[in-house]
């Protein structure tokens, strides 16, 4: 593992509808720098600021004010359009219930990433066929997502989140609708991703996680503010 | 390939890949969008159809019809008055005519039976006839029918037939010619005879006649003309060519104004149901943006997506909705528009409509139809692609 901090976040604070009556403090003065290589599970029950965090390294949106750099670039002034092209090029998400498009086929669910790219369709195909191989799917390429099991749609959606080979993966509750067997072999294939020189980021409070061999630290937020932040 | 260009046709592989799998949502949109322009497009095709061919069988108008009026009616005019003309300079050619309508009590229809002193030397009907002649100067009892009438009378192959006379004695018929089938719009219900038989099944005096057809050198002197033989022969009524293509013009130009008003507001209510649909995005379709965008897709590429979408649904219906109404004119003679395009007719025999389609006509239902569902379709999309991923994933 290297030591030099990839995401680094310097007092930020992100507020939503701010201004409004219906304003949220999301997150108060959060302080946090992860190495490359590192795998960080933030831990905290629901509400407490966790997804947001999440978001916000994501390239999802910038901080309300704070610094946020990722991967060396300053996320606090960079508009929309620069957020998203550099989320498309960073970034490699797994959702909390996949997010997976049932009506798509697995191979075009894999290649979505690549489409506003412009990579020509034999580029598309040759790798997300490499990865369906890497994670024992490609007989299921051709099958539309809804037709296929849980445990076949995880790794659908770890394919699709490497399919632009990003250095950092980000997984938002990635356990929460598994069963323990499933949940164990998706944190095999996740921390097996450090051998690719990926960063690792999870949410979640499943012990199955958080007590996993292969995470190196869990930061624990409580209402918008990190308390504490090593293991 | 330019990456640039290849993004556009992965995101149009996509926009066109997706709708097809979800092909049950859109398809009232498009079954909806399709019969608009099957209304549309049918109505434009017949309107040009019967207009052109109005025009083409308006040539055959003399330049000067005369005819006589009693109390403002139509009366019979003398033979007689012909000798009144002579004495006008820049008549080139007098013809007498007796048009008048004979009812067929078997069948419920209307005949237009035209007697005609010189049918075979105007080269202007010689252009109408599909098979046959016209009858001769001189011969007595030979016929021309339109289409409608042969099957009216259930003719078939028999050249043989015949008419009642007011008296309910017969006058005994034989077709000699049968008008051709891009004519039908003047002559499907016409019998064109003799000037002696159509006077004769009438029961018409000797010297009598419903019409003068005049024909003038200089087409520049026709109006000239036509008020010189108004002053000749007091009480007549003079129309020239120009005047009969005028009326037929507004006769269409109204109706067809009125038809294409009615279907326009049909569309509008269309686009404005499609406003409606955009607008309403499933929370489905909503999800579909934010992983999008959260995968890296731009606003911009989310709202290509749309339009390439709404493009692809606009040109399918444009076609099927084109199609339709291209077979609707050609094997269904338009029957749903007929009666607004042929509802002054008091004649029952049937029409057939030759199809006359323009690139115009399909530009102008083009941009009358397509171009309002894409605009209507852009402001949803733009709604639809700012989103924030993180509120719906």
């Amino acid at each position: 593992m290297e030591n030099t901090p990839q995401i680094e976040l310097t007092s930020v604070h992100k507020y939503y509808n701010q201004g409004q009556e219906n304003e949220v403090h999301a997150l108060k003065d959060v302080n946090l720098s992860i190495a490359r290589q590192e795998i960080v599970c933030l831990r905290g029950p629901s509400g407490s600021g966790k997804t947001t965090l999440l978001c916000l390294i994501g390239c999802v949106f910038g901080p309300s004010s704070g610094r946020a750099a990722v991967g060396g670039k300053q996320l606090q002034r960079m508009p929309d359009e620069f957020l998203t092209k550099y989320r498309r090029e960073t970034i490699g998400f797994i959702f909390q219930h996949f997010n997976i498009l049932p009506h798509l086929s697995v191979e075009k669910n894999v290649a979505l990433p690549l489409l506003p790219l412009g990579i020509s369709p034999r580029e598309q195909k040759s790798r997300v066929g490499v990865l369906l191989e890497r994670f024992g799917i490609e007989h299921r390429k051709n099958f539309k997502a809804s037709q296929i099991s849980g445990g076949e749609l995880q790794r659908v959606a770890i394919a699709r989140a490497l399919i632009n080979d990003p250095p950092i993966i980000l997984a938002d509750e990635p356990t929460a609708h598994l069963d323990s067997r499933r949940s164990h072999e998706l944190m095999e294939y996740l921390v097996s991703l450090r051998q690719d020189g990926k960063t690792i980021i999870l949410t979640s409070h499943d012990p199955l996680v958080t007590e996993h061999a292969g995470v190196d630290r869990i930061v624990d937020v409580q209402d918008g503010c990190i308390v504490s932040g090593s293991r | 390939m330019h990456s640039a260009i290849q993004q556009q046709l992965n995101i149009l592989d996509y926009g066109l890949h997706s709708l097809w799998q979800k092909k049950g949502k859109n398809l009232a949109v498009f079954l909806i969008f399709s019969a608009v322009i099957f209304l549309l497009a049918s109505f434009q095709f017949m309107s040009a159809s019967l207009g052109k061919t109005a025009e083409h069988l308006l040539k055959t108008v003399p330049d000067i019809t005369v005819q006589q009026l009693l109390a403002g009616r139509q009366v019979p005019l003398s033979t007689e008055s012909v000798e009144k003309l002579d004495l006008i300079f820049g008549i080139s050619d007098i013809r007498l005519r007796i048009w008048g309508y004979y009812f067929d009590e078997s069948n419920g229809a209307n005949y237009t039976v035209i007697g005609s002193s010189a049918p075979a030397t105007d080269p202007l009907l010689e252009s109408l006839l599909v098979s046959g002649r016209y009858p001769t100067e001189d011969e007595n009892h030979k016929v021309v029918l339109g289409d409608a009438v042969i099957q009216n009378l259930d003719l078939q192959n028999r050249t043989h037939f015949s008419l009642f006379r007011p008296d309910l004695s017969q006058i005994s018929l034989q077709r000699v010619g049968v008008f051709q089938e891009s004519a039908n719009l003047l002559t499907a219900d016409l019998m064109l005879m003799g000037l002696e038989d159509a006077r004769d099944l009438f029961a018409m005096q000797e010297n009598e006649i419903t019409d003068l057809l005049i024909s003038v050198g200089n087409p520049v002197e026709i109006s000239t003309i036509a008020e010189k033989i108004a002053n000749a022969l007091p009480g007549s009524r003079v129309i020239t060519a120009q005047q009969i293509q005028k009326t037929y013009k507004a006769v269409f130009s109204f109706r067809s104004g009125f038809g294409a008003a009615c279907l326009l507001a049909s569309l509008a209510a269309f686009v404005i149901l499609a406003f409606d649909k955009a607008l309403g995005f499933s929370r489905e379709d909503q999800q579909e943006v934010g992983i999008l965008k959260m995968l890296g897709w731009q606003t911009r590429d989310i709202m290509r997506l749309r339009f390439y979408e709404s493009l692809a649904t606009a040109a399918c219906a444009f076609g099927l909705g084109i199609s339709l109404a291209w077979i609707h004119i050609l094997f269904f003679d338009g029957i749903l528009f007929r009666p607004i395009f042929l509802g002054w007719s008091v004649l029952r025999p049937t029409l057939t409509i030759i199809p006359y389609i323009q690139g115009r006509d399909i530009l102008l239902l083009f941009a009358f139809s397509v171009l309002p569902y894409l605009a209507a379709t852009i402001i949803p999309a733009w709604r639809a692609s700012i989103v924030r991923p993180d509120s719906v994933v």
